[in-house]
């Protein structure tokens, strides 16, 4: 199942995203040492954690976070305008049709097969996502070696900039265009996994 | 770096004029390079042959300050008839050399690429790698036929064979550090040009039978070193299930080794390093 949420007031305090917080820690600070805030010794949290994110969440069989993607509009301060801008050429692309793609985060838990099917599903909910919210561009920045995998998914992608090493990490900055044929383009590629996206349940609570 | 932000801040206080069109000319200096990359990124994105490529390849290298460029797959173990990518213009002895020896497996700038995901100087791989004597016996005999310091970058797609984009002067040039940056980017960008030509995915990854999670787990077990008789012991199944799982296993990669099978299922990603030494 690929959920969706959004506009959610305090999404750290809302529990259906707490395994994806944990998660995100076990990725991003224990395996790949991010210098990102880490709430209650098991969360990464940061201050785009807030109710204008929206996440994409991938279960596994059993319910539970396999991976996830946060999105961050660029109408707002983002990762790329706040904390990379050298990352680009040009001011990076904003507008209410282009929104940043963040923590794309696949559990440590799953062996590497597993793994790839979630991260398969995951780029399918994003394509997704865009098509049904009149997105027509995603950015995002990547270490050079996920950038080589972002790029293979067959999508269409341009660099926005040139690559720069920032903290011992050479880091690049892509804009991804995101059309109705993107979705074959996904499947020549043989990753599109098309799912329905079901909106997380509190949101209609709230 | 600080000195200089420091000394353009003084110089916005006392004279504006003239750093501000310092800075400009820095920016026109930075998008000049970026220019380049965008410049061969058209050029592939429209491009339909590898002649096409090749000459993009070509004429971005020379910008950059490279005579030779080479994009290459560095094995192909999964098949010998799937088709490599390789695409270059290095001198025809080198070549010759070069396959006479097989270097494409054993060659040390491409086992150094496996290890890195970011471009590197090929001055930079007595650092990463203890080379052999053979290993220096090779760089040596690259510098003899006029191939001097390069710059590679890796281009490691999982469940694809490892490749990498290489650039290359002739001996006795010293690479130019400012370009890598740019270098970076095509050789990234170019790889993917060359995977889109070659169809590397394509129907061929869709054609084979998914491994179940039953043989998957055999395998496993096979790369740790363990009998048939043992994994049977250890999955609580038995012995003649785990012989028929590994069988089916072989015949879908098309091996009759179980090394090989072990070899097939982490090269395409069905099993992970971490997972076989996970304890």
């Amino acid at each position: 199942m690929v959920t969706l949420a959004e506009q959610i007031p305090s999404p750290l305090h809302h529990p259906p995203l707490r395994d994806m917080f944990e998660a995100r820690k076990r990725v991003f600070v224990d395996l790949l040492g991010w210098d990102v805030p880490v709430l209650e010794g098991r969360y990464e949290a940061d201050q785009f954690d807030d109710e204008h994110a929206a996440y994409l969440i991938v279960a596994c069989g059993d319910g539970r976070h396999a991976g996830s993607a946060r999105l961050l509009p660029t109408l707002r301060p983002h990762i790329l305008d706040t904390l990379f801008p050298d990352l680009c050429a040009a001011p990076p692309p904003r507008g209410a049709q282009v929104m940043e793609i963040t923590r794309f985060c696949l559990d440590r838990s799953q062996g590497a097969r597993e793994r790839l099917e979630t991260r398969n599903r995951l780029v399918s909910a994003l394509v997704r996502y865009a098509l049904e919210n009149g997105i027509a561009t995603y950015t995002g920045v990547a270490e050079m070696g996920w950038l080589q995998q972002i790029l293979a998914f067959g999508w269409r992608c341009r660099p926005l900039g040139l690559p720069r090493t920032v903290d011992g990490k050479m880091l690049g900055a892509l804009r991804i265009d995101v059309t109705p044929e993107t979705p074959a383009l996904l499947a020549a590629n043989g990753i599109y996994r098309p799912a329905p996206l079901e909106r997380s349940e509190i949101l209609e609570a709230a | 770096m600080r000195t200089e932000t420091l000394r353009q801040q003084n110089e916005i206080g006392d004279k504006g004029g003239l750093a501000a069109s310092l800075r400009s000319r820095r920016v026109r200096g930075v998008m000049r390079t970026f220019d380049q990359a965008e410049a061969f990124l058209r050029d592939v994105s429209t491009t339909t042959s590898e002649v096409e490529l090749a000459d993009a390849l070509a004429t971005v290298a020379r910008e950059l300050g490279f005579d030779y460029f080479a994009l290459t797959h560095h094995v192909d173990i999964r098949r010998a008839a799937q088709p490599a990518i390789r695409l270059h213009n290095y001198p025809e002895d080198w070549v010759q050399y070069y396959d006479d020896n097989s270097l494409g497996v054993s060659d040390p700038v491409h086992r150094a690429s496996h290890l890195t995901s970011v471009g590197f100087a090929w001055s930079e791989i007595p650092n990463m790698l203890a080379l052999t004597p053979r290993d220096h016996e090779v760089l040596a005999r690259g510098q003899a036929q006029g191939i001097g310091d390069g710059f590679t970058i890796p281009a490691n797609v999982p469940g694809e064979t490892h490749g990498s984009c290489s650039f290359a002067n002739p001996a006795g040039r010293p690479i130019r550090g400012e370009d890598l940056p740019v270098a970076q980017l095509v050789g990234a960008f170019g790889f993917e040009a060359a995977r889109r030509l070659w169809r590397v995915r394509s129907a061929d990854g869709a054609a084979l039978p998914k491994l179940t999670d039953r043989q998957r787990e055999c395998i496993l077990w096979v790369a740790r070193g363990k009998s048939d008789w043992e994994i049977s012991r250890i999955l609580g199944i038995q012995h003649e299930t785990v012989v028929r799982h590994l069988k089916l296993a072989r015949e879908r990669y098309g091996v009759a080794k179980r090394t090989m099978l072990a070899v097939h299922a982490l090269f395409e990603g069905s099993i992970s390093f971490t997972d076989v030494m996970k304890r």
